[in-house]
């Protein structure tokens, strides 16, 4: 039963040939490529509205000099966003669930805006290292204790998108299997089953939503500490 | 729906991509094909027609012929039943979870569908009043600068009057002041003229009154006293006579 579970995290391969580049790249197909004429259809108006309006919000607390990120984390966030949402469907495979993508994401741009807050201004850098305020004894602790929370920004947000959609994912299964199970013989609890699994599903796609909009959020944080 | 998304995509990557350009514009090069850009034809307004929300109507009007109007669902059915009795498609748990699932997406699309339409249709609205409202200013401008135009040329029909009106101004100041200055060079002159006429006038009088002073003087110098005696006796014989002949006249 336990293999049962994780086999839906297992790198999708079709006769040994590994699915994960159609996987991750099957996603875009569903999004209208730009037309050339003036007026866009629904679709392609919605798309552009909601990325517009996303980036607005996110760049607004960052000067003007972050703004050449914009197009990063639109496509970050609608990457991210869609693969969660997608994920959702039966017998599909999701691969924000592998730690390794989720890795290769926060790793390279945390470290990017890690490596340009340092290179612009150092010692604006090296400040966030101390808050504002303490007291003296505390400081060598809390510089300490400082650079330890900003090692660990890129495995907490890689971990935490992991953890999340996978969480989900169990929950799912796990509830799912609950009811199928009862389904013949325990009738009234397989509908209590059936009826948490709605809602779960229902968390789950707001989950999908937030942890990548979560993601996305961190990371423009990061970048207006250090630009 | 998916179909038809997979249908959308695909059109759109024909024209993108590094073997897109080569498919679209292969009829194009060798002018197989009366393509032209413009006038561009007319795009269709709404999508494609499904019915339940993702089976295309052309696959309904495709086995209409057929097999009727319940031949797709029949084949529907017929699939079904197939893939579940040969055990193609085994019912487990994900079979709970995609019920789930799906029925919390139809639902939220048909709960929200409408008003997200009209909200991307208010979108597009919006994006056409702008460029309908610049084409509108610009409209009115121009029939505005067409009608000043006008103006300006009924005013020009008009400008000979007008210099012929300034000019007949003009020529009628010069005239007042022309009159003004005769009349004063007029005066100026009478009253020089009248200067010397009183002049002449004193001059007269004066040589007048000298004339008739010396002439009394030499006159009066050369009354002796004889002469005056004499000449008062003979006023006394002559008063005398007057007054004898005007008693004698009242008298009578």
């Amino acid at each position: 039963m336990t293999m049962n579970l994780f086999n839906q995290f297992l790198s999708p391969t079709f006769l040994g040939l590994p699915l994960i580049a159609i996987a991750l790249m099957a996603p875009c197909l569903l999004y209208p490529s730009p037309a050339p004429w003036w007026q866009s259809n629904r679709w392609t108006t919605l798309q552009n509205w909601f990325i517009g309006s996303f980036i607005k919000q996110i760049l607004s607390p960052i000067n003007t000099k972050g703004h050449s990120w914009a197009l990063l984390l639109a496509t970050l966030m609608v990457f991210l966003i869609t693969l969660n949402t997608l994920g959702l469907l039966p017998y599909t495979f999701t691969p924000t669930t592998q730690l390794s993508l989720n890795m290769a994401f926060a790793v390279p741009l945390w470290l990017a805006t890690v490596i340009m807050g340092f290179r612009n201004s150092p010692t604006h850098a090296l400040g966030h290292l101390l808050p504002e305020g303490t007291p003296t004894p505390l400081v060598p602790t809390l510089i300490i204790i400082e650079s330890i929370s900003l090692l660990i920004r890129p495995l907490a947000l890689g971990v935490r998108l992991t953890a999340n959609l996978t969480a989900g994912h169990l929950l799912i299964q796990l509830v799912s299997s609950a009811a199928f199970s009862l389904l013949l013989s325990q009738t009234t609890a397989a509908s209590l089953a059936v009826g948490l699994l709605l809602l779960l599903t229902i968390l789950e796609i707001a989950v999908a939503m937030i942890q990548a909009y979560v993601f996305v959020l961190l990371l423009s944080l990061y970048l207006q500490e250090n630009v | 729906m998916m179909s038809r998304l997979v249908i959308l995509s695909a059109n759109s990557l024909k024209g993108s991509g590094p073997f897109g350009a080569g498919l679209v514009h292969a009829s194009r090069s060798l002018h197989t094909s009366s393509q032209s850009r413009a006038p561009v034809p007319p795009l269709p307004e709404t999508g494609g027609k499904v019915r339940h929300g993702i089976f295309p109507e052309e696959i309904f009007q495709l086995l209409y012929p057929k097999t009727g109007v319940t031949g797709p669902y029949m084949l529907g059915t017929g699939l079904i039943t197939y893939l579940l009795s040969k055990e193609l498609y085994v019912i487990n748990n994900e079979t709970l979870s995609a019920i789930c699932i799906f029925s919390v997406i139809i639902y939220g699309v048909k709960k929200f569908g409408p008003s997200v339409a009209a909200f991307a249709d208010k979108l597009n609205e919006e994006k056409l009043a702008k460029a309908q409202e610049v084409k509108d200013l610009a409209m009115s401008g121009l029939t505005q600068a067409i009608e000043n135009e006008k103006k300006e040329q009924w005013r020009v029909e008009g400008r000979a009057m007008l210099f012929d009106a300034k000019r007949n101004n003009v020529a009628m100041l010069l005239e007042t002041n022309y009159r003004e200055r005769l009349h004063m060079v007029t005066n100026e002159i009478k009253r020089r003229l009248d200067y010397q006429i009183a002049l002449q006038h004193l001059n007269r009088r004066l040589e007048q009154e000298h004339m008739i002073n010396w002439v009394e003087k030499s006159v009066i110098g050369s009354i002796t006293p004889q002469q005056e005696k004499e000449s008062i006796a003979k006023c006394i014989a002559d008063l005398k006579m007057l007054a004898k002949n005007t008693q004698a006249k009242a008298t009578v």
